[in-house]
């Protein structure tokens, strides 16, 4: 759990923080790989959702580094095979994600990461 | 050429009916029409004759309504046996091809009732007409002829034996096609035998009902943003959709275990990969870094009677000395510390209601769909839900069910006190986007009490508080029920 898919679509959202806030710092991570459906369709009616850049440095960053620096325009078999991997079979399990511009950890537990924000990091 | 099919309903969750064969045929892309006599579509009724392109469809329907006990090829039907022949005889067309040589069972069957052998036996030599003249087989016949009689239900009574035999609405014929296989989806799921749920857990049918509603099937991306224990994400995911849940409690969706509880069932499923994350927040202070994410919404949102719905923030407002305080321990944390939980609020249900509304229309891609539970009293009216409404957004379906009343007595003489009672009505509400307008996200602010004093309050607003203050005396004995509040 923590998906990269997921880590692409969560920005830290404290009072005030509305800039340089994505993507979150993973740090401390422990890894795991589990298998998952591999669905063509899926992938490419996700990819314009993507922030490409955010995902290939975060893939790299854990170790993966089957993915292009730029979003090709034609995809192949194998491009979504390696897109698949990276958004839906690389699980973050324990560790924190860190907002690159206010600094506030989400810490994962058990592969949930905890969201929540304090009582004065509210609006 | 369209043909004529026999739906065999389970007769249960009737309001569910057309809504569910809506969204399975708008799923597969299956056209149907519906009897135009509207006794004849009537959803209280076990059968229903409609209109479909291919057996192929009604197949599918089988495979994927939680409703259909089975689809027949459609013969005939008629209020009594004279005409049922007379039709079954213009269908000949279509039941010629079995007469040479294919092997068959005819079963004369009924609802709510059990005709006697000796009869069974003379509808069935009624047809002999037919002329089928291959072997009967009772194991594995190549066909199974149905003849169903359509009694009356009568409530709360108890019929004698045969009482009332042959006294029946309507008859129907027609050759099986497909015993419906979704049906045992409802044990499958069954909240019992999961190895993790919680006590406001949802029943499985409901919850593969409002699966139906979504559309849900593989690539499909799916969200619940109010998680608990997951049971609206299990038939999601095992329709193929991909899910995302989260909760403003994570304790809900971990439990006590290292596997979070939710993945466990999910396992026991065989769709643990179809979770796709699980993450705590509150969906009124949400991190989603843009909108049209998502094929559908489903939830059955805390309402209250016994886990309620909160959002971050104080119900009292602190001073600001004890707000810096907390700000100071915050920084520096004693070592032994607890993790930091922030505090909540309730969240009242027709204010979350028509938040939930504006954030699914924010997170849908166009074209998809909301599907949640509203509890709601018997004060209910067409306009509550249209009230939680926004730009964009449509009720396609509101299957509005009686889900039973709860009762109480006031005095401690029972026998003698007034019966109050507060009826409770659950709606699956189903809306769609209907706009591929950009909308920023909600802004969850408080709304605020209209100044004007006519406006339209809900049913459901405040429903916690008028689930437990708000039991009315019946209406007949309301002087009773004052003078017993009173005294």
């Amino acid at each position: 759990m923590v998906r990269l898919l997921t880590h692409n679509l969560l920005a830290c959202h404290a009072k005030n923080c509305n800039a340089n806030n994505f993507p979150l710092q993973f740090k401390d991570v422990q890894l795991e790989i589990r298998e998952a459906d591999f669905n063509p369709d899926f992938l490419k009616g996700f990819m314009p959702k993507i922030d490409w850049k955010a995902l290939v440095d975060t893939a790299r960053q854990l170790g993966d580094t089957s993915l292009p620096l730029e979003q090709p325009e034609m995809v192949d078999d194998e491009f979504l095979k390696n897109l698949h991997h990276v958004l839906l079979e690389i699980h973050v399990e324990e560790g924190s994600m860190t907002c690159p511009n206010c600094g506030h950890v989400y810490p994962i537990s058990n592969g949930i990461p905890n969201m929540l924000l304090a009582e004065h990091e509210i609006g | 050429m369209p043909s004529r099919f026999l739906i065999h309903y389970a007769q249960a969750h009737h309001e569910f009916r057309l809504p569910e064969l809506q969204s399975v045929a708008e799923l597969h892309d299956i056209s149907y029409k519906l009897p135009d006599d509207p006794k004849d579509r009537d959803p209280t009724r076990p059968f229903m004759v409609v209109e479909l392109e291919s057996e192929e469809h009604a197949r599918i329907l089988a495979r994927r309504c939680i409703l259909i006990k089975a689809v027949y090829e459609f013969y005939a039907k008629g209020s009594t046996y004279e005409e049922v022949h007379r039709n079954n005889r213009q269908s000949e067309h279509l039941w010629k091809r079995y007469v040479e040589d294919t092997s068959f069972r005819f079963l004369v069957t009924s609802s709510q009732h059990k005709i006697p052998q000796s009869r069974q036996r003379e509808v069935i030599e009624s047809f002999s007409y037919m002329d089928f003249r291959g072997k009967i087989d009772m194991k594995t016949p190549d066909i199974l002829l149905m003849c169903f009689e359509e009694y009356d239900e009568k409530p709360g009574t108890t019929r004698e034996r045969h009482e009332g035999d042959g006294d029946f609405r309507e008859v129907f014929f027609g050759r099986l096609i497909e015993e419906g296989t979704a049906r045992q989806l409802v044990r499958t799921f069954d909240v019992k035998k999961r190895v993790y749920y919680g006590n406001t857990s949802m029943e499985s049918e409901i919850s593969l009902l409002m699966a139906n509603q979504t559309l849900a099937s593989p690539g499909k991306f799916i969200y619940d943003p109010f998680m608990g224990t997951g049971s609206m994400a299990y038939p999601t995911g095992h329709f193929g959709a991909l899910v995302f849940g989260s909760d403003i409690d994570g304790r809900q969706m971990r439990g006590k275990q290292k596997v979070p509880g939710v993945l466990r069932a999910a396992q026991q499923y065989g769709i643990a990969s179809r979770i796709v994350d699980l993450a705590t927040f509150d969906i009124t202070i949400n991190p989603w870094r843009c909108g049209d994410l998502f094929d559908a919404i489903v939830t059955d949102p805390p309402y209250g009677v016994r886990a309620g719905a909160k959002r971050l923030g104080r119900k009292r407002e602190l001073s600001e000395r004890q707000k810096e305080l907390c700000l100071m321990h915050s920084k520096s944390p004693r070592p032994d510390d607890q993790p930091y939980i922030p505090p909540t609020k309730p969240y009242e249900l027709s204010h979350l209601a028509t938040d939930l509304v504006l954030f699914s229309r924010y997170l849908l891609k166009p074209g998809g769909r909301l599907v949640f539970f509203l509890p709601t009293t018997d004060e209910y009216q067409e306009v509550d839900i249209y009230s939680m409404l926004c730009e964009g957004m449509e009720v396609i379906a509101n299957s509005l069910q009686d889900f039973g009343s709860w009762g109480r007595r006031v005095r401690s003489d029972y026998s003698q006190a007034p019966l109050q009672v507060l009826i409770i009505r659950i709606q699956l509400v189903t809306i769609k986007k209907t706009t591929s307008k950009q909308f920023p996200p909600p802004t969850f602010e408080p709304i605020q009490p209209s100044p004007d004093e006519s406006a339209h309050v809900p049913a459901h607003r405040d429903f916690r508080e008028k689930y437990f203050q708000g039991f009315k005396p019946k209406s007949n004995e309301t002087s009773v029920a004052e003078e017993a509040t009173t005294s």
